[in-house]
């Protein structure tokens, strides 16, 4: 009989347990903490991986000699195609957003629209010509030519076995003198993630 | 206070209805008559009643497969994305859900995907992605569909987890990103994942392999497939000339869908189970007998029982493939490329030993939990404990539930042809027909602009 009452406890338990459910709740915490949830590419990854990528940059031999042949004025940088060859389905402009972020906030580049922005600044121009005064109106024609463009990928490797992975990414930037296509400097961030899932609970 | 908690328990786990019946009796005449739209309505509006929480996964899996036919890509990429994210959640098992199950049934268990499921899923996903344009976003879910195939395997490797048409759809991406090694490796697991299923490797999909193999110098790999060799690959090699190609992905049928067989016999503990049952597609009666568990404290004694196991039933399909015709001239006959029925009836003939010895535990042990509960809680009280007894003995048999959880809104079969065309416009029809050729519907995309190096995909839910 005892057996029939654990049975039951058991059961019904397992049930209520079931259809229970956990109440949502919210706290802010500080926009630069670093959190790991999932273990996926999350916020922290990617102003990581900018600011460190950046300085590297912008502190390698190829800047001294940019400077001077700019007469001390600095170089002007283009964001191009970044592109997203991971597992992940990853907020590459979020990435973007962070890289210009880090290049303004250093004050050793300048950086000019996208294509896609330029595209709508043209735009803007053109719808100005026709319709603002003479006095506000901007001229065509003026616009500061990059010196370099920033591409960059970013790749994934995963192992796993069982409930254990390990996720390996690696992101790859470049920096190319526009004019002459010479590939200034080359730089690579990479991040190991351990993730474990069990594969029971109460 | 024991009868009360006895009662109790009872009601608790008899509430615990089997809703996949219901699910289907209830959705697919919407489906039939009032569409894809009317369906996601309906699917949202009675989640708590057709799904709940332990089927959500197909809550999501259902209408991810609904949006991606009515052309909501990015609704049917969110909904796949919950899907994969409650599926890859399931990994971590619930040691209440479990023992709860032996005691009620496996509906009580949160539903985990079938290998199919998990596939089809990434297959739509990338087609969601090729359709939106977003070649980096399909490329992202055929790595990630890796993943999941080897975590499949991982878990059992003796089954057959691959699935041609995903390692085809993968070629594809890789080869439109100009990736042309990692194209050539995944077209030739293309014909070993045919290979391994029961459906054969259509002929076009063989023309894309070998092109892409010869292409990139691997003569070697197209001798290793053990296949005749193709002399020429004209519309292969047209597609890698012209670089634009029309894409067409044509949904035949509706899938299978799980229906209840019930079986009764004797047990007899420490021996045999003789158990009997009627075919649910021949009506044929059939027996068997198993070897019985040993089962702790059901003594010797034998006794009666029934149990409930799912089984295949074939779903009436008006569409059975596809005509297409191109600028009103070409006229192609796309061919399979993914057999659902055939997938679903792979994974119940994979999982039948498993599902019949897990079903037979239980049932066994409630039952003997049963005629043990019975003769602890007589009264004395000839009439009281006779419509006792046969109230638990009907709460048993309410409890015994066969799982017939599965995604409700899958095609029969996938057909599929590439078109290399010339930039610019082009019509496309594509004729849905029944079995004897007969023509159900007729699709029609009107002036589709080709741009140069583009591949436009169309979409035919012929889902009837």
């Amino acid at each position: 009989m005892s057996k029939i009452w654990t049975i039951c406890l058991c059961a019904s338990l397992a049930f209520l347990v079931g259809c229970s459910s956990g109440g949502k709740k919210v706290s802010r915490i500080d926009s630069n903490s670093v959190t790991d949830l999932s273990g996926a590419w999350n916020d922290t990854d990617s102003r990581l991986v900018a600011d460190e990528m950046i300085t590297d940059c912008l502190n390698r031999p190829w800047y001294q000699t940019m400077i001077q042949q700019k007469n001390g004025q600095v170089p002007t940088v283009v964001i191009g195609q970044v592109r997203n060859k991971s597992h992940e389905h990853i907020n590459v402009e979020t990435f973007i957003k962070d890289i210009e972020r880090a290049l303004i906030n250093s004050g050793k580049a300048d950086f000019v629209a996208n294509a896609e922005e330029r595209t709508e600044l043209r735009n803007e121009l053109a719808s100005q010509a026709g319709n603002a005064t003479e006095e506000t109106r901007k001229d065509a024609g003026q616009e500061i030519g990059a010196d370099l463009m920033l591409t960059g990928t970013l790749n994934s490797i995963v192992d796993q076995e069982g409930g254990e992975q390990v996720i390996y990414y690696q992101v790859d930037m470049e920096l190319t003198d526009i004019q002459s296509h010479k590939k200034v400097w080359i730089g690579d961030k990479k991040i190991k993630k351990y993730v474990s899932q069990s594969s029971v609970k109460m | 206070m024991k009868r009360i908690f006895l009662l109790l328990a009872a009601f608790l786990l008899a509430s615990c209805a089997n809703k996949s019946m219901t699910r289907y009796e209830e959705l697919a005449p919407t489906l039939e008559k009032k569409g894809f739209e009317a369906t996601i309505a309906q699917v949202k509006k009675k989640q708590k009643d057709l799904y709940g929480s332990n089927s959500e996964f197909l809550y999501y899996y259902d209408l991810g497969v609904l949006h991606h036919y009515n052309r909501n890509f990015d609704e049917s990429i969110k909904n796949f994305e919950k899907a994969e994210k409650i599926n890859d959640d399931l990994y971590t098992k619930s040691v209440t859900n479990e023992a709860a199950a032996i005691l009620t049934n496996d509906n009580i268990r949160p539903y985990r995907a079938r290998p199919f499921e998990i596939l089809t899923m990434y297959e739509f996903q990338i087609l969601n992605y090729l359709a939106k344009m977003d070649l980096d976003g399909a490329l992202v879910e055929v790595k990630r569909s890796q993943i999941a195939m080897n975590r499949l395997y991982q878990k059992d490797a003796d089954k057959v987890n691959d699935n041609g048409f995903l390692r085809y759809l993968s070629a594809l991406v890789y080869d439109l990103e100009g990736e042309q090694d990692d194209a050539a490796i995944a077209y030739y697991k293309t014909v070993k994942a045919y290979d391994e299923s029961k459906m054969g490797l259509p002929n076009e999909v063989f023309e894309f392999v070998t092109e892409s193999l010869r292409r990139m110098d691997r003569e070697d790999d197209i001798r290793a497939l053990k296949k005749k060799e193709l002399a020429s690959t004209p519309k292969a090699t047209a597609v890698q000339e012209m670089g634009q190609e029309i894409i067409v992905i044509g949904y035949a049928g509706h899938s299978p869908i799980l229906g209840e067989m019930y079986l009764s016999g004797t047990f007899v503990s420490g021996g045999v189970m003789n158990l009997y049952y009627k075919d649910g597609e021949t009506g044929q009666r059939n027996s068997f007998t198993l070897v019985a568990p040993p089962v702790a404290g059901a003594g010797s004694g034998t006794f009666h029982i029934g149990f409930a196991l799912p089984e295949v039933r074939k779903h009436p399909s008006r569409v059975n493939r596809f005509e297409v015709s191109l600028d009103g001239k070409t006229r192609i006959k796309p061919e399979k490329v993914m057999d659902v029925d055939g997938e679903l009836r792979q994974n119940m003939e994979d999982e039948k030993t498993s599902t019949i010895t897990r079903t037979a535990v239980r049932v066994t042990l409630r039952t003997i939990a049963a005629q043990k509960a019975k003769s602890a809680t007589n009264t004395g009280n000839g009439l009281f404990d006779l419509v006792k007894n046969i109230g638990m003995d009907v709460a048993q048999g309410q409890l015994e539930q066969a799982d017939l959880r599965v995604g409700l809104f899958l095609p029969n079969s996938f057909y599929m042809t590439r078109l290399p065309v010339e930039p610019g416009s082009h019509s496309v029809s594509v004729a849905a027909q029944g079995s004897h050729g007969e023509t159900v519907g007729v699709y029609n995309f009107d002036k589709i602009p080709v741009k140069k190096g583009q591949k436009v995909l169309l979409i035919v839910p012929a889902i009837k």
